[in-house]
């Protein structure tokens, strides 16, 4: 085992019924990286988290978390877990879960600490039940880090919180990559990936289908965004070769182009008063949009 | 563990320190039990609307039926089967509602799984849980007690006390087994409806609010049914603790809720683990552990057994005492016996030995008095012969062997109560104006014989020998017919124990109906 690998999946299966939500599905996650798991609903993240929490077992493949069976005590005193859809008891305080947590843990923070730090000072003592479904899940997320864990899961953690929120929990969740903890992060929300990751996985039909950095992965995506204003009609402009999508925003031409060198040299030459262009790379959005797309036409095959 | 320990129980884990970055002191660990057991209570406590009602059901229901009505209609026996019944359904709502319905909602909601991914200790969650189940039982059962002391006055020993709280309190195990179980299947809307289709039967079906004499008086098959039920089980217990007539062994009851306990609760493990739900930190990976698998099952067979001879021999009547005295200490002969074996020492001190003199009483002058003691009196308590029942003792003409008087017992048994027994009584030792179990005693070891001359209707009629001790008394059985005939009681065959503390002796009847005999030359040599 890589002492760098600190979880992982090795050529995993996992079938329910006919439906197989791994197929041969293959990941690791090294120290100090915040690694996005990407795909569409039923892709089979949730069933890969599941089994390297070691609450389901792999048909076959192997599943590993710290050299560990995943659901051994000594490794997942490793980590820390926010999942969702998770109803605690509404009449605990936020400061209570935190604390019993923190009670299973060999070297935990200190309970005041990580409510300090996540700045819950103020809802910490009110019951659970009366809190905002944001609260809720900060509330979650100290119970997910109190444990010092070397490897933290999250599920949706930012859902339901409004910006500053959000924004404080991505600035805990790189202090904490800092600081050298691991993170594996599910979600749909894409410009969460984009801002925080290091590395992002996506998969599809249980497969990995594509793994590397934020920027490895957009450069895959060939298609750009050119933005102007024109007075060439779009249909024309849909005419022209490796053209996607041409679409307008309030006087602002937005063209989607495969060959976006061609595009302008054809805008430029059709219109000598074209001005305000701007061309943009694909984003995380555009290249998720185009693998997952690539990749289900594939398999329908 | 430390880090040479692991080491060499593990070589195979790659890096020794691997383990020792999370490993835990024992004294941690523990404090992580404790601290899930005090969270379970604190979250109990802030739920007032689930335990004020659960609290104060079972002691409502016995202010009414035993403090107020019982003392209302002058009948200790009431008091006591209510005190009884009720404290057993007190201990059965935090078991099967506390774990049921509470699991049903945790399974709903995604915090058993929460549980195993998080790195609780093993099977702590069940143990918070059966810790507050024990607890509530615990102050229940607290309540009633004081409340049977000082209020119904329901005399009853520390031991007694002690007893019946403990069995109250462990007897909450099978319902929280159960609980699991219903909570393992249905939805958290469901489940309380679901376990009150069960509590609400069970209570009423295993006599716990109207005595299954009664129930069996309507329709005696739910009187022989009864024993399917774990209250039923646990009630006998009660009873059996607080000295009522309780039927089966005391062992057959334990083994029978043990065997409720498992079986469900091993069948809700498997339930939950199906839907792949630990309660237990231990691997479900491995499967192809035969040996543990085979242990596992061998259990439970085992359980199950326990709970078909719970079912089966659960209402069979007391081993009387007189067989067992025959086959105890007729073998162990000699005074030696009760050193050697104790076990029907009550601690009580020993009675004053008996007079010398052999008669007790021939009834020859008019009266039923007695050459020593107090002399024999209709025994009509209302504990045992109840109420409704008729008693009547006369002194009649024609004695055996040509007397000039003999003592004639007649009447008719209702078996409203759970240990009819109707007749009359000395108290060898007796002192006037003292309560009955404060009456003196009497050591009538040296004694081999108690005989006298009976005739009556053909009915089987009992010879009671009374003692402090709890359960069955020593008893002897005899068939009077119309002529007078001897009848002789060998003392020496009852536990030496028992010979040595008679409070009382009665002869009488436990049968329901009517019934006549006399008694004649009572001798005691």
């Amino acid at each position: 085992m890589s002492q760098a690998s600190l979880a992982r999946l090795d050529d995993t299966h996992k079938k329910f019924g006919q439906i197989a939500a791994l197929d041969g599905f293959s990941l690791s996650v090294n120290r100090g990286e915040l690694l996005a798991l990407l795909g569409p609903n039923g892709a089979g993240k949730s069933t890969a988290i599941s089994i390297l929490l070691g609450l389901q077992n792999p048909d076959s493949g192997k599943a590993e978390l710290f050299g560990e069976q995943p659901h051994s005590i000594y490794a997942r005193r490793r980590i820390g877990v926010m999942m969702q859809e998770i109803n605690l008891s509404p009449v605990m305080h936020g400061r209570e879960f935190i604390a019993q947590t923190a009670s299973y843990y060999a070297r935990p923070y200190e309970t005041d600490e990580v409510i300090k730090r996540l700045g819950i000072e103020k809802i910490a003592d009110r019951p659970y039940g009366k809190l905002s479904g944001g609260q809720k899940r900060q509330v979650q997320f100290g119970m997910a880090i109190v444990g010092r864990p070397e490897l933290l899961f999250l599920d949706e953690p930012t859902v339901g919180l409004d910006l500053q929120a959000r924004e404080a929990l991505w600035q805990v969740l790189r202090d904490l990559i800092h600081e050298g903890c691991s993170i594996v992060l599910t979600t749909h929300h894409l410009e969460e990936a984009e801002a925080l990751a290091n590395r992002v996985a996506v998969m599809m039909h249980g497969k990995l289908v594509k793994s590397g950095t934020v920027d490895e992965i957009r450069a895959h995506v060939s298609r750009k965004s050119i933005l102007c204003r024109t007075s060439v009609p779009m249909d024309t402009m849909r005419n022209w070769p490796e053209v996607l999508e041409v679409s307008e925003d309030s006087g602002r031409i937005q063209i989607v182009t495969r060959d976006a060198e061609s595009a302008l040299r054809l805008l430029l030459a059709a219109d000598a008063r074209v001005h305000d262009i701007e061309v943009l790379r694909a984003g995380l959005a555009e290249a998720f949009a185009e693998i997952t797309a690539a990749n289900s036409n594939g398999s329908t095959e | 563990m430390n880090r040479e320990t692991s080491e060499i129980v593990s070589p195979r884990v790659p890096a020794a320190s691997n383990r020792d970055i999370s490993e835990m002191s024992q004294s941690r660990v523990l404090a992580a039990y404790l601290g899930d057991i005090r969270f379970e209570l604190v979250k109990m406590l802030r739920v007032p609307a689930f335990m004020i009602p659960t609290l104060l059901f079972p002691v409502m229901f016995f202010l009414l039926f035993g403090v107020l009505l019982g003392s209302a209609r002058g009948n200790g026996q009431q008091a006591v089967m209510a005190f009884a019944g009720l404290g057993v359904f007190g201990a059965i709502a935090p078991g099967l509602f506390g774990f049921g319905v509470s699991l049903a909602f945790e399974r709903e909601q995604g915090m058993l799984i929460f549980r195993q991914a998080i790195p609780m200790p093993s099977g702590s969650y069940l143990l918070a849980r059966m810790a507050m189940a024990m607890l509530f039982v615990g102050v229940v059962s607290l309540l009633m007690l004081l409340l049977a002391v000082f209020l119904a006055h329901i005399p009853l020993t520390l031991s007694q006390c002690v007893t019946w709280w403990l069995i109250n309190v462990f007897g909450v195990l099978p319902f929280c087994a159960i609980g699991l179980f219903v909570g393992s299947m249905v939805s958290g809307q469901a489940a309380p409806a679901i376990i009150n289709l069960i509590y609400i039967p069970m209570a009423f079906l295993s006599g716990l609010w109207v005595p299954l004499q009664v129930l069996g008086s309507v329709v005696p098959a739910l009187q022989k049914l009864a024993t399917i039920w774990p209250s039923y089980h646990l009630l006998q217990l009660s009873l059996n603790a607080l000295d009522q007539g309780s039927m089966g062994e005391t062992s057959t009851h334990v083994y029978a809720l043990a065997g409720f306990t498992l079986v469900f609760f091993t069948l809700a493990v498997r339930r939950l683990g199906g839907s792949g739900i630990r309660l237990f930190g231990s691997p479900g990976a491995a499967p192809g552990f035969p040996l543990r698998r085979a242990v596992t099952i061998g259990f439970f067979w085992l359980a199950v057994a326990f709970i078909v001879t719970g079912v089966l021999n659960g209402n069979a009547p007391r081993a009387a005492t007189n067989t067992a005295a025959t086959s105890k200490d007729a073998t162990e002969t000699g005074k030696d016996a009760s050193a050697a074996t104790g076990t029907n020492d009550s601690g009580a001190p020993v009675g004053v030995a008996a007079p010398d003199r052999a008669v007790v009483a021939d009834f020859d002058n008019g009266s039923a008095n007695t050459s020593y003691g107090i002399g024999f009196a209709a025994h009509k308590d209302g504990d045992h012969c109840s109420t409704a029942s008729q008693l009547d003792q006369e002194i009649v003409a024609d004695g055996a062997d040509h007397s000039h008087g003999a003592l004639q017992i007649k009447g008719n048994v209702v078996g409203d109560v759970q240990y009819p027994f109707c007749g009359t009584a000395f108290l060898p030792n007796g002192s006037a104006g003292t309560d009955f179990d404060k009456q003196p005693l009497m050591d009538f070891s040296r004694k081999q014989t108690l005989s006298f001359f009976a005739r009556g209707d053909g009915q089987n009629y009992t010879v009671v020998l009374l003692t402090p001790r709890q359960g069955p008394p020593a008893m002897f059985q005899f068939t009077p017919g119309t002529d007078w005939q001897e009848v002789r009681v060998p003392l020496n065959e009852f536990a030496a124990d028992d010979m040595k503390r008679v409070r009382l002796i009665a002869f009488g009847t436990s049968k329901p109906g009517t019934f006549d005999f006399e008694i004649d030359n009572v001798r005691i040599e």
